[in-house]
């Protein structure tokens, strides 16, 4: 247990069928493992409160400065071991992008490296005024290594993506808009904009109608137009008939 | 040629074909409406003087969308039916409206939505297979399936996501809300915006303009073309 605090470091709270997920080593959120959390404990935290949304954010001033350099090159040192820490890094972001329900992921100051990945593999992302993002591993002769450059290629044009990753450059929030690498920017609090933005999108709504959108979406991402349809067919007429019945017809 | 079917027009002038919804005012996408759809659709196939091809709605408004009462309807009549498959009347129904949808998109001329007033649910969706979007400053647009326990059934999803990513088709389809065409512009949903009643006339002109060599890659830099001729008309 003490050892689980020492590596992955993180606070969770429910509220009104959100969870909010925030990385707890302040001031600069360093994740001291890809796996931040462990996969299985969020798996337990998300499945146990039937939850409709999921915000990650991180605790005090910054979102994550991403990975601690000395940790690295201490794991480097054992490619096996390297390679099955990164591994498990990658398998918790895609959970994370592939849950069926919306993940928001809540930006203040600092959002770099493997914390700018955190937030790629959320399905909406809010930021401050004072957010800073970069993908800073070049300038450390790295390269990003949770699929940072993948997905942000997903969201962003090819030669933002290469300027970003090759430059190291940190871009401020207004930047990041215009590069629609974040969907909007908060004046208040972003954390308490996105439970509001997750409230507004799932009160009133039936889980399942939840995760049949989150599922259509999946499949839009990653099946062919023609193949997408014939799936999104299946869950329209599964929540057709369902309706139908609710409604005696 | 004009052909003329119980919930829509066809009008063939000089290569331009108006397909138009009319079952003014909403000009609602009932059962039948899907079916006469498909048989134009048909019909097209072999029209090879059609160049180019305009979508509206008559009167003030695209379409209200489809009529949710019908497809309850065809979704229970599908479980009864054939206990097991549920949906299977459905199931039909949607694979057929695809394919219709799909014809739309992949037509080799230019194909574009010119919109007014309410463009709601399946209205939005199939302006979303065409290959551009023009709309009046009147026009609202909308997926409000989820605010009945649906989802958009005729690729509202993934269109939406090709065109505007995760994030907007997140927040368009589960609030159900609906937007404005400012927002509609801003998120890449419309090419144009225009004085409501020019928005049929400048689709035709635009399609009429483009090249005998057209692809659908190409519409960022043919819509380029056009604002800047339409400025130039404005400054002569």
């Amino acid at each position: 247990m003490s050892k689980e605090k020492n590596d992955s470091r993180f606070d969770w709270t429910v509220r009104e069928e959100i969870g909010i997920l925030s990385i707890n080593n302040p001031p600069e959120n360093y994740l001291e493992k890809p796996e931040f959390i462990a996969l299985d404990k969020l798996k337990y935290l998300v499945d146990n409160n039937k939850l409709k949304g999921l915000v990650i954010c991180g605790v005090g001033r910054h979102f994550s400065a991403g990975a601690k350099l000395d940790n690295l090159y201490d794991l480097a040192g054992d490619e096996n071991v390297m390679k099955a820490s990164i591994d498990q890094g990658k398998q918790l972001l895609s959970y994370i992008n592939n849950l069926d329900i919306p993940v928001i992921a809540a930006i203040k100051g600092i959002c770099f490296g493997g914390g700018l990945e955190i937030t790629l593999a959320s399905h909406i992302r809010i930021c401050s005024q004072n957010a800073l993002f970069a993908f800073p591993e070049t300038n450390h002769g790295l390269i990003s290594g949770l699929g940072g450059t993948a997905r942000s290629l997903q969201i962003l044009r090819f030669p933002a993506v290469l300027q970003m990753i090759l430059s190291g450059d940190v871009v401020n929030a207004e930047e990041a808009l215009e590069m629609h690498l974040i969907d909007h920017i908060s004046t208040g609090d972003p954390i308490e904009e996105a439970f509001l933005l997750l409230k507004k999108l799932t009160t009133d709504k039936p889980l399942k109608v939840i995760y049949f959108v989150m599922q259509a979406l999946r499949n839009a991402s990653t099946l062919s137009l023609t193949e997408a349809l014939k799936e999104e067919t299946k869950l329209f007429c599964e929540l057709a008939s369902d309706e139908a019945k609710r409604r005696k017809i | 040629m004009n052909i003329t079917y119980t919930t829509l027009s066809f009008e063939l002038n000089e290569g331009i074909g108006h397909l138009e919804l009319n079952q003014p005012p909403s000009n609602e996408m009932t059962l039948v409406f899907f079916s006469e759809l498909s048989r134009i659709c048909s019909r097209m196939r072999s029209m090879s003087e059609l160049k180019a091809l305009v979508i509206s709605g008559k009167g003030r408004h695209f379409s209200s969308g489809a009529r949710l009462s019908e497809l309850l309807t065809l979704a229970k009549d599908g479980s009864s039916a054939t206990p097991g498959s549920p949906g299977t009347q459905m199931q039909q129904f949607l694979n057929k409206n695809n394919r219709s949808f799909q014809f739309l998109d992949q037509l080799k001329i230019p194909v574009i939505s010119a919109i007014r007033g309410a463009c709601l649910g399946s209205a939005l969706e199939i302006t979303l297979f065409t290959h551009f979007r023009f709309c009046g400053e009147d026009a609202v647009f909308g997926l409000p399936e989820t605010t009945f326990n649906m989802i958009p059934g005729i690729g509202g999803i993934s269109r939406i996501y090709s065109l505007a990513g995760t994030a907007t088709a997140l927040e368009l389809v589960l609030r159900g809300n609906t937007f404005s065409a400012e927002e509609a512009l801003k998120l890449n949903l419309v090419d144009l915006i225009l004085p409501k009643k020019e928005v049929v006339q400048t689709a035709k002109e635009f399609v009429g303009s483009l090249p005998s060599d057209y692809r659908k890659e190409k519409s960022k830099l043919y819509l380029k073309r056009f604002s800047n001729s339409q400025l130039l008309k404005i400054t002569d």
